[in-house]
């Protein structure tokens, strides 16, 4: 049998009823499923100290400074007095949430394993990561048992032989064209395509995508967790220092040439010609 | 008026933050009587709370009350409730008592940002100036991005006349919201009152440049309107005060470079402001008191 010659198989309107619908439907629901239990498991954001709060903060302050430093409202002895005031009180501290450091003190909140804030983070990263894997292992467990050996779909578009192994794995067909696949292959573009209808019922920011998943190793959290609590607002503020220093430079004030611009506008005073 | 339009209309106050107490509170009353309330689902308790705003304000304490019966019946610890159980106890206990109440709610949460405000307003409202003064700093420090804040401290500055102090208050409000004229307006009069005619003069500029329009090529036989008028107001006052008086010209506490051309800016206010009040609306109409600031204007 030649290989060029188009196969057509005629499926069973059945696989279609018993196999294709069910699947995508049983995907759906876990997925709200997933997407509320996740909802129920997040504790409520902990409350920051008035000390905490303005800490977090502190950076706001320099950046909103800086952020129109080249055509600043305020004349040049206002931002100077606030940028060098930001600065030193950036290095001395004086925005930590403890308070400036005395001496010797070395900066204890950087470990994650001993501040309990990111422990809870990160116990509630955990928590997610097992409540989005648990499913999935079940629901490819699932078709594996009942959902094997049989040509499901037919995918619209072609594919090389690779794909063969994993697409057609409980099929042996070796002339088959790689584009029938079985109904795991079914799952695998459910997993991915249902992102947007997720997004449709539960808003953009979903737990029910798994797609996420896939991407994020389980490794991840704990650095995201890291990153998230304990950040280390000396070595931040710090690097605001320089940020400061070079926002100075590009400084100029919107006020500065305006009353020559003012009269050249209104035509009394003749324009430049260069 | 009917329900529907009635609260149609409070929706609208709602969104635009307007105070309007009085037909607010005759509107929601309204629909009290009516029973109203009961069909507005989950927008009725925003409704209870701008009625019992509104009730306080009009001095109907007694329908104030009643909001706030229900609002703690369905939000009992709820800090949003406790902030206007605050405000009901402004209206008609002593000051002292209504700090008591906010300073106990403060030391559950410190950081509920309303009641703090309250707090503020009530040490201001008792004339401890400092002592508002001083927390007002620290709020304003914890949370830096309040315009509203930051105007208070510049109000409760310049009524105390410390106007440098008013002023770096204001810059911090221009920080915030560079693009809003308002604001540098208010600088622009703020460093007039405090003695800083450059810096003034080149504020009231920067008000004019915001503001008069984007017709670039026909602006020198446009109209002046609104806020500009105000700025060009400004522009010659100082203009007139710096040829008078070479001395303030140099002296600039925020080491403002003296302007340049201060001949030019004074015949360009005065032409403005003239045209400012040649036309008013209907042809033929003369503009109110136009006879008067044309006599001020040509005064050395």
């Amino acid at each position: 049998m030649s290989v060029d010659a188009p196969a057509s198989l005629y499926l069973d309107p059945q696989i279609r009823d018993w196999v294709l619908f069910p699947i995508t439907l049983v995907m759906i629901l876990v997925g709200v499923l997933r997407h509320y239990i996740v909802v129920l498991l997040q504790s409520p954001p902990k409350k920051l100290s008035r000390a905490g709060v303005r800490e977090q903060r502190a950076l706001l302050r320099s950046q909103i400074l800086r952020a129109t430093s080249s055509k600043s409202p305020i004349p040049p002895a206002h931002y100077k007095a606030l940028s060098r005031h930001l600065s030193d009180a950036f290095k001395l501290g004086a925005y930590l949430k403890d308070g400036p450091p005395n001496g010797d003190a070395v900066s204890s909140a950087t470990n994650a394993l001993t501040d309990p804030a990111t422990m809870d983070g990160m116990m509630a990263g955990m928590k997610t990561q097992l409540v989005m894997m648990v499913p999935q292992m079940i629901i490819m467990g699932w078709i594996n048992f009942f959902f094997q050996g049989f040509v499901l779909i037919k995918l619209p578009f072609p594919l090389t032989f690779g794909f063969k192994s994993m697409l057609q794995r409980s099929i042996d067909a070796p002339d088959m064209d790689v584009r029938w696949v079985s109904s795991l292959s079914w799952y695998f573009l459910n997993l991915f395509g249902l992102n947007g209808l997720y997004r449709l019922f539960l808003g953009g920011d979903n737990s029910a995508d798994s797609s996420r998943d896939m991407t994020m190793s389980p490794f991840a959290s704990a650095g995201a967790a890291q990153l998230g609590q304990p950040q280390d607002f000396t070595k931040l503020f710090k690097a605001e220092r320089d940020n400061l220093e070079l926002s100075e430079g590009q400084y100029a004030w919107a006020g500065e040439e305006l009353d020559v611009k003012v009269l050249r506008k209104y035509g009394k005073l003749l324009p430049r010609l260069d | 008026m009917s329900v529907h339009s009635a609260l149609e209309e409070l929706a609208k106050y709602r969104v635009q933050n307007r105070r309007a107490s009085q037909e607010v509170f005759e509107k929601g009353t309204s629909v009290l009587q009516k029973n109203g309330h009961s069909k507005m689902g989950d927008e009725v308790w925003d409704f209870l709370e701008q009625l019992a705003l509104a009730a306080i304000d009009v001095g109907r304490l007694d329908v104030a009350d009643q909001c706030l019966r229900r609002l703690s019946d369905k939000f009992p610890q709820s800090p949003r409730v406790d902030c206007l159980a605050g405000i009901r106890l402004e209206a008609s206990e002593p000051p002292e008592t209504a700090l008591k109440y906010y300073s106990e709610l403060l030391e559950a949460d410190p950081t509920n940002v309303a009641v703090w405000k309250r707090r503020i307003s009530v040490l201001r409202r008792m004339g401890q100036t400092e002592e508002a003064i001083s927390e007002l700093s620290q709020y304003l420090d914890t949370f830096y991005t309040d315009i509203e804040g930051w105007l208070e401290l510049a109000d409760i500055y310049a009524r105390c006349n410390q106007y440098d102090y008013s002023l770096q208050a204001l810059s911090h409000t221009l920080l915030l919201a560079p693009q809003n004229p308002v604001y540098v307006l208010q600088s622009a009069e703020t460093a007039y009152t405090a003695g800083d005619l450059p810096l003034s003069l080149k504020m009231f500029l920067m008000v004019v440049d915001m503001t008069d329009g984007d017709e670039t090529e026909f602006l020198a036989e446009s109209t002046p309107l609104g806020i500009t008028v105000r700025a060009w107001y400004g522009v010659k006052l100082c203009a007139r005060r710096m040829s008078e008086n070479p001395r303030v010209v140099t002296a600039s506490a925020s080491d403002a470079s003296p302007p340049k051309h201060l001949g030019l800016l004074d015949e360009l206010a005065t032409e403005r402001l003239r045209v400012a009040y040649s036309s008013a609306g209907q042809k033929g109409d003369i503009a109110q008191g136009r006879g008067i600031v044309f006599s001020w204007v040509a005064s050395p």
